[in-house]
């Protein structure tokens, strides 16, 4: 049914006066309330602003929708909610349980609000280089702190996607939004999604003049992405035994190297696909290439690359029985290093040299080359080095006395045993002068190493 | 809501002409009392007056919001008042229950041109929600939305946009970004920045109040085929039924169909034409009309849709219009 207009609208009991100052004091209070928490100029309305202490990103929202930045407006609300949503899944006691809210952080808040607007407008206007330009500065300069990695990464992507509308400056954002794509997904273990941005940002950059700020071309760099990736995806294929397919990417790899113009590079890259060739078993072409490492080492003066590369060509000759022709590599690197003056160098040679007569059972020429490579290792004042060579010695010297110690105890003779006998009391050279006195104390200490380390040979 | 003062209901007289055979108006039990003031409409109880009386607001706002929705107004005004004074007397006049029914009046009177009485309605709303600490978002989103049309109707642009941005904000918090409620206040203040000659802004926001609305569509569209295919002997009438989550209210359907042919309008008279967003529009609104079994309008502007876009260098939309119109073409017409 409907009761219609049979009654009045009831009024309120209070009496007047009382209500209408209830009504001026509380308007009073919202009055001074909107004066200094609304900051709206040259507002005149007819209407009290509500002013329930709006927070700074609700009054940032609101000042960008106002001025009709939607899409900034979505864009933020969009990434605080990002935030909310990370936080949650990362759960608590995790880093970012922490940190503070995005909505919470009003200068965060306040360079976005400039730079998407900015965007928004070049993009109304169709500057999509301009909207790129804008993102980038949040990407890069914004939201350098590691804490801020997603916000970097997600903007990063902005530009990624909003180069691709670029056509005014040949191609050179796309090539730039490529490369970042690239170093992200490396970033994150995207290794294939990473070599397919480097290749890309390959392609646009060949024959191009662009530079980054450092001087180099886009297109050296890319080499030096590719090489750098190729050579990550070529350690996976050799964990997994697929020896072809590494030669395959570090051929290529090598091929970036050479391309991008950095020798460093060329012989690093070389070194690693001779070890492929090694792992496969092809020795002969291992070899070769490990030749054109030395070159490369050599004319760089990189003691590093020769040491490695030098005792990589040792160990495959070795590994062949090819005695003669390891001595000669080895040889070749004393002087080269003698040559260029490369004192770690020197130590690594004599060490290659000196190991190599020490299996030989030639003991006096190792004690030589160990003694030379502690000279070295003093000149280059690394205390480490010159322990470890010391070290060498020692086994050198260890080995010389246990042939004297053997031969004595072969021969059965009383005149060796007497040596023998005197050697063991007092430590002198027991192929001289048996009745020498020596340290015995220092000596009986001596005694007890090497005959731990008899012991050991024997075993 | 406070209990408000009721007119009393007083047992009517047994042993009268009409004794035994009264009825309660709202559960059809045997009535005992009877309202004091109409005497006309009899209750079982106090509690079925008021739940009566709530569908009487009910009721009342509903027709108001009927005679607004067909440009209306002044016809409006009464059926609002009704929904404002039996709110008044069920809940208070400080109650925030009133809020909408002000609201109603509000927008009622700035469409009648009575603009004075219209601030007067919402200057009322607006002292209520400041008063009501506890207030939800909903209710002061819908204020902000009048207050937000009420300054547009008043020319009063920055205020108008302030209103808005508060609309869209709130609306975005309860609904989501992109979702058809938001639509409401981009629409309205894409009108303003037009009225003001900003059009990049303008068509901008035209353009989000396409989008939001094509997704939703697109998305009910493929929802009711799925209801379909998986159930083939039920019409599609009987499917829209059963979508249910998804599905429009009626005034929500009368309100996008007003707003994207506003937004067609706009499209098809402006100086630079962008006909790929006038076919846009077109096969949002053929959408529309077709999921509100309105065949022969959906037939129209889809096929204009459809034309347009055949006309362009990339055709990614003609898939989509000419799957719509074979769907068109082959639900059989029934009357709704």
């Amino acid at each position: 049914g409907g009761c219609g207009v049979c009654f009045p609208i009831s009024q309120p009991v209070l009496p007047m006066a009382q209500s209408l100052l209830k009504a001026v004091l509380v308007i009073c209070t919202y009055l001074v309330r909107w004066r200094t928490e609304y900051r709206f100029k040259g507002l005149k309305s007819l209407f009290l602003i509500p002013s329930n202490r709006n927070s700074y990103k609700k009054n940032i929202c609101i000042d960008m929708l106002r001025q009709g930045y939607h899409e900034s407006f979505s864009e933020l609300f969009a990434l605080i909610q990002k935030w909310n949503a990370l936080r949650e899944a990362a759960g608590p006691g995790s880093a970012i349980w922490q940190q503070k809210s995005l909505e919470e952080q009003p200068d965060k808040l306040h360079q976005l609000c400039h730079f998407l607007t900015r965007a928004e407008a070049a993009q109304r206007a169709g500057h999509y280089e301009e909207v790129y330009d804008n993102q980038l500065y949040l990407a890069y300069y914004c939201f350098s702190d590691p804490e801020d990695k997603w916000l970097s990464n997600y903007f990063y992507e902005q530009c990624f996607n909003t180069a691709q509308l670029i056509k005014i400056d040949g191609g050179k954002r796309e090539a730039q939004a490529h490369a970042n794509m690239g170093l992200i997904s490396e970033e994150q273990g995207h290794v294939m999604k990473a070599a397919e941005h480097y290749e890309v940002f390959y392609q646009l950059t060949e024959g191009s003049t662009w530079k980054d700020e450092t001087g180099h071309t886009y297109n050296s760099l890319a080499c030096e992405h590719l090489w750098r990736i190729y050579t990550l995806l070529a350690d996976k294929m050799l964990e997994n035994k697929e020896h072809d397919q590494a030669i395959k990417t570090l051929i290529k790899a090598l091929k970036m190297a050479k391309e991008g113009g950095d020798k460093m590079m060329e012989g690093e890259a070389a070194y690693y696909l001779s070890l492929a060739y090694h792992f496969a078993g092809e020795q002969q072409t291992a070899l070769s290439i490990l030749n054109t490492a030395v070159k490369i080492f050599t004319a760089l003066c990189d003691s590093a690359g020769l040491g490695r590369a030098y005792a990589a060509i040792a160990k495959i000759l070795e590994s062949q029985g090819k005695a003669a022709e390891t001595m000669k590599y080895l040889g070749e690197f004393m002087k080269v290093a003698e040559n260029t003056h490369l004192s770690q160098s020197l130590v690594d040679a004599c060490v290659l040299l000196g190991n190599i007569y020490n299996e030989r059972g030639k003991y006096s020429e190792a004690l030589e080359y160990f003694s030379q490579a502690s000279e070295a290792a003093k000149a280059l004042n690394n205390l480490p080095l010159v322990d470890e060579t010391k070290t060498y010695c020692g086994i050198a010297k260890a080995h010389k006395l246990m042939v004297a110690f053997n031969s004595h105890i072969e021969a059965e003779d009383p005149v060796s045993l007497k040596y023998l006998l005197a050697w063991k009391e007092n430590r002198s050279d027991m192929c001289t002068d048996p009745l020498t006195v020596g340290k015995t104390l220092v000596m009986k200490h001596i005694s007890a190493v090497l005959s731990s380390m008899v012991k050991s040979f024997f075993l | 809501p406070r209990p408000a003062p009721l007119p009393e209901v007083s047992p009517w007289q047994r042993g009268g002409a009409l004794a035994g055979s009264r009825r309660c108006e709202l559960c059809g039990a045997a009535a005992r009392l009877r309202c004091r003031r109409c005497r006309l409409t009899y209750y079982c109880d106090v509690d079925h007056q008021t739940a009566d009386w709530k569908y009487i607001i009910d009721l009342a706002s509903s027709t108001a919001q009927r005679f607004v929705l067909d440009g209306k107004h002044e016809e409006a005004i009464p059926a609002a008042l009704h929904a404002l004074r039996f709110s008044t007397e069920v809940y208070g006049s400080n109650s925030v229950q009133l809020v909408p029914a002000y609201l109603l009046l509000a927008e009622a009177s700035t469409g009648a041109g009575c603009l004075l009485q219209a601030s007067k309605y919402l200057s009322q709303a607006q002292w209520i929600v400041l008063r009501t600490p506890d207030c939800s978002v909903a209710v002061q989103q819908k204020l902000h939305r009048s207050l937000g049309l009420f300054c547009a109707a008043e020319e009063n642009f920055e205020q108008a946009l302030y209103h808005l941005a508060n609309d869209i904000y709130l609306t975005s918090s309860m609904f989501g970004l992109k979702s058809i409620e938001t639509s409401g206040g981009y629409f309205h203040m894409a009108n303003i920045f037009f009225h003001q000659n900003k059009m990049d802004i303008a068509n901008s926001l035209y353009a989000e109040v396409t989008d939001i609305w094509h997704a939703f569509l697109v998305k009910s569209l493929r929802a009711q085929e799925q209801i379909i295919n998986s159930r083939p002997e039920m019409s599609p009438l009987t499917g829209d039924e059963a979508v249910g989550k998804a599905s429009l209210t009626e005034a929500q359907q009368a309100e996008a169909i007003r707003v994207l042919n506003a937004v067609l309008d706009i499209r098809e008279q402006a100086p630079k034409q962008q006909p790929r967003e006038t076919a846009r529009v077109l096969h949002t609104l053929a959408m529309l009309y077709y999921l509100g079994m309105d065949l022969p309008k959906a037939g129209e502007v889809g096929t204009k849709a459809f034309n347009l876009v055949k006309g362009l260098p990339q055709q990614e939309s003609l898939e989509a219009i000419g799957h719509l119109l074979k769907l068109i073409n082959s639900t059989p017409s029934c009357t709704k």
